[in-house]
């Protein structure tokens, strides 16, 4: 342990721009690799080298053709490409998000689903289930922009009634965020209830949490916005250090805290929002990815920020790779594959390092 | 160690309420219990020796392995499933029917029934009505609910689907035991005609690949072990998610896309089709043979998921989406 503790790369070791790179750009390489790994497993046989080629044949064979892709090519291309990559942003913000919380709320056991909008949005989802509304609409899914939409409601409710005197109390946001959040989640299982079964198991399934092969459009817009956000944050991540300090230390420090806290609030939000209509409530990578990125490299958010992100796409892209193959040609819901391959590993990291867990 | 004023008014609060759980204990249960646990036992002598439950007509063995004895024919009868109200109308039980679920719908009769709620029945409506026979659904039920009944001493018979034979047999079963067992009999017999007569329709046809689309966002399908799987085969299918492990499988689409269905099959409820957008997601695989040849079809999602009467009708709709050529002669006799 001597040696790790001594390691530059270490969480003990100050934050310089050579190290920042290193991480940073280590991880990336690392996401690639995983990425590729990603796509190399399936519920069919088809393989990256094969259709690789087969495309440059296509392309070199005529200049426009994509409509004479065969079954393998399809695959790759409409569902297993799009799908990975959607896992990588969807973790990646998870992740993100939790760090952001558990800083911004000073609380270990924050993380992307505790303030409540994860259920407004669920809510958004399961009231267009419920109606029987179509699923797209110009090309886009519609029900993303319902569970958007439910998302931004629950946001400006806890809004609202966290604020006192124009100041946004932390405690208040939690106890606002953890009520709301047991209503809207009743309404939820009222609403399963008086569904007919047959119907209500597709609600359940989606409320699990579960990647789909998303449409380009839809993965685009996702991608886009949530790489917005995350840079948004990323520009935060010297405030979210001060914040770790104490409300009152930060203030002393010169930050305008009240100001920092909303802004931090409604960022984190709206990523939660976008992220529970693509893909359900996926549990574990928000709270879980920060803390191990933590214990290994430090509380420096300028470096835990972006490297938890990367780190939690990694795992959730390879945690779904796992959900799309074990009970192959079914899939599990990619929230078991989570826990159970999250939770030891943090559990072990624990052990390890017991000492700095806070 | 003297006891302060604030501790001295923690222990009375606990004495009363000791004292009110005892007084509430002592007065409700045991008066009744008394009673019905010699009748209970009776019922346990008269049953427990085989010899006697042949010699007596109306002791029936359930699907959970239950034996349950009958002095008379039950004139109160509840149903909690929708499966079961419908086998109960088609054999011209329906006056005896005092209550039912929620979901049955069919015949229009049903609907102006008591309802009792589903799979988590409310006791309280269900005991009101005083029944002397609950039938009930193997799936979707819980164990507690049935100890229930028992503790309660209401007779509850239980029905396992395991194929379409042993819905037939279940038609004749509560035939018998509702006093209606000739035309319960007359009912199985047609449906068993009519099942025949399809399966003979499609023998020799090249059978026909299709996927079962139960939920599309996430997409679920049924599998092997399912009832609708057996179905797709008697109606001269082959289910795509024939090869998944379990029997609702939520289905890869990759799996789908190199399986290649001929034909989709969408069960829709009363109300609504199958959404144009819907349908839209669907066409985006163009190398979809289904896709190719524009055979997204519908299908009514009561005939197929009910495993009650209007199951010959659901194998007839099926074998007419996957075999339209070889079902418009015989449609016409019918």
């Amino acid at each position: 342990m001597a040696d790790f503790t001594s390691s530059w790369a270490n969480s003990g070791a100050l934050l310089t721009v050579h190290r920042w790179v290193t991480v940073i750009g280590g991880l990336l390489l690392a996401s690639v690799a995983v990425l590729v790994l990603c796509l190399q497993f399936g519920a069919t046989s088809v393989d990256v080298r094969t259709v690789a080629t087969a495309i440059m044949h296509l392309l070199r064979a005529d200049q426009g053709g994509s409509a004479t892709l065969g079954t393998p090519e399809i695959i790759m291309v409409q569902i297993r490409f799009p799908r990975v990559l959607m896992g990588f942003f969807v973790g990646a913000s998870l992740a993100a998000v939790g760090v952001t919380l558990q800083a911004l709320l000073r609380n270990p056991l924050a993380d992307p689903y505790v303030l409540g909008v994860s259920s407004g949005s669920a809510l958004g989802v399961s009231l267009a289930i419920l109606f029987g509304i179509g699923s797209t609409f110009l090309l886009l899914p519609v029900l993303p922009f319902f569970g958007f939409v439910g998302g931004l409601l629950a946001l400006l409710l806890i809004y609202r009634l966290a604020q006192s005197k124009g100041r946004l109390p932390i405690h208040s946001l939690l106890l606002a965020g953890v009520i709301l959040n047991a209503i809207l989640t009743a309404f939820i299982m009222f609403i399963t209830s008086i569904m007919e079964p047959n119907r209500s198991a597709g609600l359940m399934a989606w409320l699990m949490g579960s990647l789909t092969a998303p449409g380009y459009p839809a993965l685009g817009v996702f991608a886009v916005y949530a790489v917005l956000v995350l840079a948004v944050l990323m520009h935060k991540a010297q405030l979210l250090n001060v914040l770790t300090l104490g409300e009152e230390t930060a203030r002393s420090l010169g930050v305008e805290t009240e100001g920092v806290k909303k802004q931090l609030f409604a960022l984190t939000a709206l990523l939660t929002g976008a992220i529970v209509s693509v893909s359900g409530m996926i549990g574990f990578v928000g709270m879980v990815v920060p803390h191990a990125v933590r214990l290994l490299i430090g509380s420096d958010h300028r470096l835990l920020l972006p490297a938890s992100a990367l780190v939690g796409g990694m795992f959730l892209a390879l945690a779904d790779t796992l959900a799309r193959t074990v009970l192959a040609p079914a899939e599990i819901p990619v929230g078991i594959v989570t826990a159970l391959t999250g939770g030891p590993f943090f559990l072990y990291l624990l052990l390890w390092r017991k000492d700095r867990m806070l | 160690m003297r006891p302060s004023p604030r501790h001295g008014r923690w222990w009375a609060g606990l004495l009363m309420a000791a004292g009110v759980l005892i007084v509430a204990t002592a007065a409700f249960p045991n008066t009744d219990d008394e009673t019905s646990n010699m009748k209970r036992r009776q019922q346990g002598i008269l049953t427990g020796m085989p010899f006697m439950a042949h010699v007596s007509a109306q002791a029936y063995v359930d699907d959970a392995g239950r034996r349950i004895y009958f002095a008379k024919p039950p004139a109160r009868i509840v149903s909690l499933a929708p499966s079961i109200t419908e086998m109960l109308f088609a054999m011209e039980a329906g006056d005896q029917l005092v209550g039912v679920t929620d979901f049955c719908d069919y015949p229009p009769e049903a609907l102006k029934k008591p309802k009792v709620g589903y799979s988590n029945p409310n006791m309280e409506s269900l005991v009101a009505l005083q029944p002397d026979l609950v039938v009930a659904p193997n799936d979707f039920f819980k164990p507690d609910v049935i100890m229930k009944f028992e503790q309660l001493k209401i007779p509850v018979f239980i029905l396992a689907d395991k194929n379409v034979e042993s819905i037939f047999v279940h038609i004749q079963t509560l035939g018998r035991i509702v006093g209606r067992s000739p035309k319960a009999d007359a009912v199985a017999m047609q449906l068993r005609e009519q099942v025949a007569a399809i399966k003979q329709r499609v023998q020799g046809i090249a059978p026909v690949r299709m996927l079962y689309v139960l939920n599309s966002h996430p997409l679920i399908t049924v599998g092997p072990g399912s009832f609708i799987d057996q179905l797709i085969g008697m109606a001269g299918g082959v289910n795509v998610a024939a090869k998944s492990v379990t029997p609702y499988p939520r289905l890869s689409m990759e799996a789908v896309l190199q399986e290649d269905p001929e034909v989709l099959v969408f069960p829709v409820g009363k109300a609504e089709g199958i959404s144009e957008s819907e349908q839209q997601a669907w066409r985006q695989w163009s190398t979809m043979t289904a896709v190719k040849r524009g055979r997204l079809h519908q299908i009514a999602a009561d005939w197929l998921n009910r495993p009650g009467p209007r199951i010959a009708k659901g194998l007839e709709s099926l074998a007419a989406i996957l075999h339209p050529d070889s079902v418009t002669s015989s449609q016409a006799e019918r």
